[in-house]
């Protein structure tokens, strides 16, 4: 690793550069215009989300928060849990231990950063990750192997059975850095009483690690606060899902990137409450006055994305959609699959829902929550098993009214491109055009922006759906 | 033995041909998590699925995505090519995600290819921890195995019947590690190939024959005069390899024995043998799944660090080659822990990414390991070997 890199600690650098952003609209239009010069490579992302009014600077701020958390945990006495997108960080905030998620903090990197995350990719390379492993942990993951970020306690793993690589880099961190290690580890099956009974199981001893970690026990109304909280959040997105079912959806493409942002850092916490409501409220007051979420004020084309968006540099992907007059109907992160969105309807036993009447109660509704997490939910079984992500993308291109299904990913995830192509043709024989993206979301150099915006474009265009 | 090489080079080897004929079928498998004495009680032949004389990748291609590493891929080509049609029932494992995603592969390409889908087709979920309900998920797992073996070939697999199948295992078991002691001696009485083969065989063949015929080799090895030192002592481990071709290629004209080795066709699966005492059933779920011994059981690096650190000690090994197949990267990273370790305690490693079936890389893994042999002899002092005469000869 170059010694430019080092000289600055990731969390920290992300940290203070977005807790400038945000306070950056707090000026004048001239002030704002001014700093747009001198952050070229950051401008895009920042105009992106700044655009979009309260909601993004909400954002901006809440993301700030979470680099802060994480910078000042050892001052405020709490510990650092590394882990990842899958695993609800509802658990942490009960136990006042502070997450951090490796995608997030890649992702962030990658959109906001002119080299992107290139240089703590390849220092996880370097000090033994195979560069064959997914890019969304190995960015972030490469700075704390570098040393370069506040110290990580232990690691909390959240998908054994459902992605290799995923786990693996976890595995990877714990041993290189010396650190407790908990897996939480899932069956094939969804929704019957044996998994259900496993998941509940594995939950128990998550909190017997986390505790054991901590020194001191959870504390149940803390978590049924949090639980509470939790239970408003999934209202509000369950209106933000219906109004992405709307032809026109009154939602931007960018507002489901910050639905599941949110989720990632702060769910179960008012400060994410309070970014769904914005979005809640922007998304109604253009539904009210008819109004779609595009900037072009023309929806020509919705897609699904079946797996994941696009991150590298400058926001390009959602910059795409808007010029390209695209609606995404959100992504298998968008969603949270609690029982009462019009989507779990199809999708029987695939859902979870709330119960704080007491402590089982709790355990079981956390331990089921946090099973139909992106990733865990819809790809631990074989693709074409009930429930699993065929009939998942099946019944969300329906409800969502999706001209397309797009896939994307990394070259890290071999649990998606294992069985991606027939997949796809299986969607296909439905009548769906499916286009398969051979790119890396958080790495361009394994296909450029460009390159990836030419085949989108031809997909497209071949297919008669532009 | 020439039954082992057989059994090791051919995937339709003799002794799988000869109980074809019989009319008793043939159950293959994906992984070395699958106690495989469940399909030997109910007199079914359980053949580990390998994927030796690939020609082709068109139809692995077809279904897999690029970034997939190429053993599954292999077997699907084989697959669809119609070379497992003898086989009567496959169970997949997710040992890995290219190999749990053979599953739909498999059934899907057989969407394509008419008849290549067996009868039996199972998915066995072999959890990814070994501990509490871990365990007993394993353990669960087994018996519905275990019924619908039952129910699908109409058989009756008691108690007794698994009983005698871990006895029967077993006795190879202790043969298998009684030649592995053997093997790690300082005056060498086989090659480290010669082990494989044997290993390898046992995933293959009908275990009576395969006990016969170990205490038949053992019997020649004991009688065998030592073949002398070994030049080099390395032990070989990593991903998934049946290939005799890369212990040859570690092994001929160089002076090198592989005296150890921790792979998933090799010892590492073959060695302990499973309780005898007790339910059968709990004693193959603590065997397969409580060793721990791949790193798909997460977060048992150190249990794993400490079982190739006794075996290098036990056989006095003085180098240590990690192979990984590409997209690996459960034992890439692994292989990479490995290495820091093993290297801070002055053990030589060399870290190599290849890929699976024929050997097309040879003269790339030939390279680094002659480079790395070089640098095993300049440790230990030994003078270089003659290259130039050796080539001349």
């Amino acid at each position: 690793m170059r010694s430019a890199i080092k000289a600055y600690n990731y969390d920290w650098m992300m940290g203070s550069l977005l807790e400038a952003a945000a306070k950056l609209p707090a000026g004048t239009a001239k002030e704002t215009a001014l700093a747009f010069n001198h952050i070229p490579y950051f401008k895009a992302p920042l105009e992106a989300l700044i655009e979009t009014g309260p909601p993004g600077i909400h954002f901006l701020n809440l993301l700030s928060k979470y680099y802060k958390n994480i910078v000042n945990a050892r001052n405020d006495g709490k510990k650092i849990a590394a882990t990842t997108f899958c695993s609800s960080p509802v658990i942490f905030y009960a136990m006042d231990i502070v997450p951090l998620t490796f995608e997030v903090l890649t992702a962030i990197g990658a959109m906001v950063w002119k080299r992107g995350m290139f240089d703590y990719m390849d220092y996880g390379c370097e000090v033994g990750m195979p560069e064959t492993s997914c890019s969304s942990q190995r960015g972030a993951l490469g700075a704390y192997l570098a040393g370069l970020g506040a110290s990580i306690d232990f690691v909390v793993c959240d998908t054994p059975g459902v992605c290799d690589t995923n786990a693996n880099a976890f595995v990877f961190a714990a041993e290189y850095l010396d650190k407790p290690f908990f897996q939480l580890n899932y069956p094939s099956t969804l929704g019957d009483d044996r998994s259900q009974a496993y998941h509940v199981k594995d939950y128990q001893a998550l909190i017997a690690f986390l505790e054991n970690q901590i020194g001191k026990t959870l504390d149940y109304n803390k978590l049924e606060a949090h639980l509470q909280e939790v239970e408003v959040q999934d209202a509000i997105t369950a209106d933000l899902e219906d109004m992405l079912m709307l032809v026109p959806t009154p939602i931007p493409p960018i507002y489901t990137l910050m639905i599941y942002s949110g989720r990632f850092c702060f769910a179960g916490h008012p400060e994410y409450t309070r970014l769904l409501e914005l979005l809640r409220e922007t998304a109604q007051k253009r539904m009210a006055e008819g109004i779609p979420g595009l900037k072009a004020g023309v929806e020509n084309l919705r897609v699904l994305m079946c797996y994941i968006d696009h991150y590298t540099v400058d926001m390009n992907f959602y910059n795409y959609l808007e010029m390209r007059g695209i609606a995404t109907t959100g992504s298998i992160l968008t969603r949270n699959f609690r029982d009462d969105n019009k989507y779990c309807g199809p999708l029987e036993g695939s859902c979870y829902g709330m119960d704080t009447s007491s402590p089982e109660a709790m355990l079981d509704t956390m331990a089921q929550m946090n099973a139909r997490l992106p990733m865990v939910r819809s790809i631990r079984g074989p693709y074409d098993q009930h429930g699993m992500w065929l009939e998942e993308c099946l019944a969300l291109a329906r409800l969502y009214q999706a001209d397309c299904i797009i896939y994307n990913g990394t070259p890290g995830c071999r649990n998606t491109w294992g069985m991606v192509k027939p997949f796809a043709r299986d969607i296909e024989k439905q009548g769906i055009p499916v286009h398969i993206m051979n790119d890396d979301a958080f790495d361009d150099r394994v296909e450029s922006w460009e390159a990836t915006r030419e085949r989108l474009d031809e997909f497209f265009t071949v297919r008669g759906l532009l | 033995m020439k039954i082992f090489q057989e059994a090791a080079a051919h995937i339709q080897c003799q002794s799988v041909m000869d109980w074809k004929a019989t009319g008793k079928p043939i159950v293959g498998y994906t992984c070395s998590y699958l106690p495989a004495e469940i399909l030997y009680a109910a007199d079914i032949l359980p053949l580990r699925l390998r994927a030796i004389e690939t020609d082709g990748m068109d139809i692995g291609d077809a279904y897999f995505g690029p970034f997939i590493c190429s053993f599954p891929k292999c077997l699907l080509q084989l697959v669809g090519s119609g070379h497992f049609k003898f086989i009567d029932g496959a169970v997949i494992t997710p040992g890995c995600d290219g190999i749990r995603r053979l599953d739909e592969c498999w059934r899907k390409a057989g969407e394509d290819y008419e008849g290549i889908v067996p009868g039996f087709f199972y998915y066995f979920d072999a959890p990814h921890k070994a501990e509490g309900h871990g365990m007993d998920w394993f353990v669960e797992e087994i018996e519905t195995l275990v019924a619908e073996v039952e129910d699908h070939f109409q058989v009756e697999i008691s108690n007794e019947k698994l009983h005698a199948a871990i006895v029967e295992y077993n006795k190879a078991r202790r043969m298998l590690d009684t030649v592995e002691s053997m093997r790690a001696d300082k005056e060498m009485v086989l090659s480290g190939a010669d082990m494989f083969a044997a290993t390898i065989a046992g995933t293959a063949l009908p275990r009576d024959v395969f006990s016969e015929q170990m205490a038949r080799w053992m019997a020649i090895l004991k009688q065998k005069p030592p073949l002398g030192s070994p030049r080099h002592r390395i032990m070989l481990l990593g991903s998934i390899s049946d290939d005799l071709e890369l212990f040859q290629l570690i092994e001929s004209d160089t002076g090198a024995v592989v005296v150890a080795d921790n792979l998933c066709f090799g010892v590492r699966a073959g060695g302990e043998p499973v309780e005898e005492a007790g339910d059968p059933v709990e004693a193959l779920a603590r065997h397969y799944l409580g060793g721990s011994t791949c790193p798909r059981l997460y977060g048992k690096y150190k249990h794993r660090l400490a079982l190739v650190k006794e075996k290098i000690a036990k056989a006095l090994v003085d180098g240590v080659i990690m192979q990984n197949i590409r997209f690996c990267d459960l034992h890439g990273a692994e292989n990479a822990l490995f290495e820091r370790d093993l290297e801070a305690l002055g053990i030589p490693c060399l870290r190599l990414e290849r890929e699976y079936g024929p050997m097309t890389d040879r003269g790339r893994l030939k390279l680094r390991i002659s480079a790395f042999l070089e640098r095993l002899d300049r440790q230990s002092g030994k003078p270089r070997p003659d290259f130039r005469s050796r080539a001349a000869n």
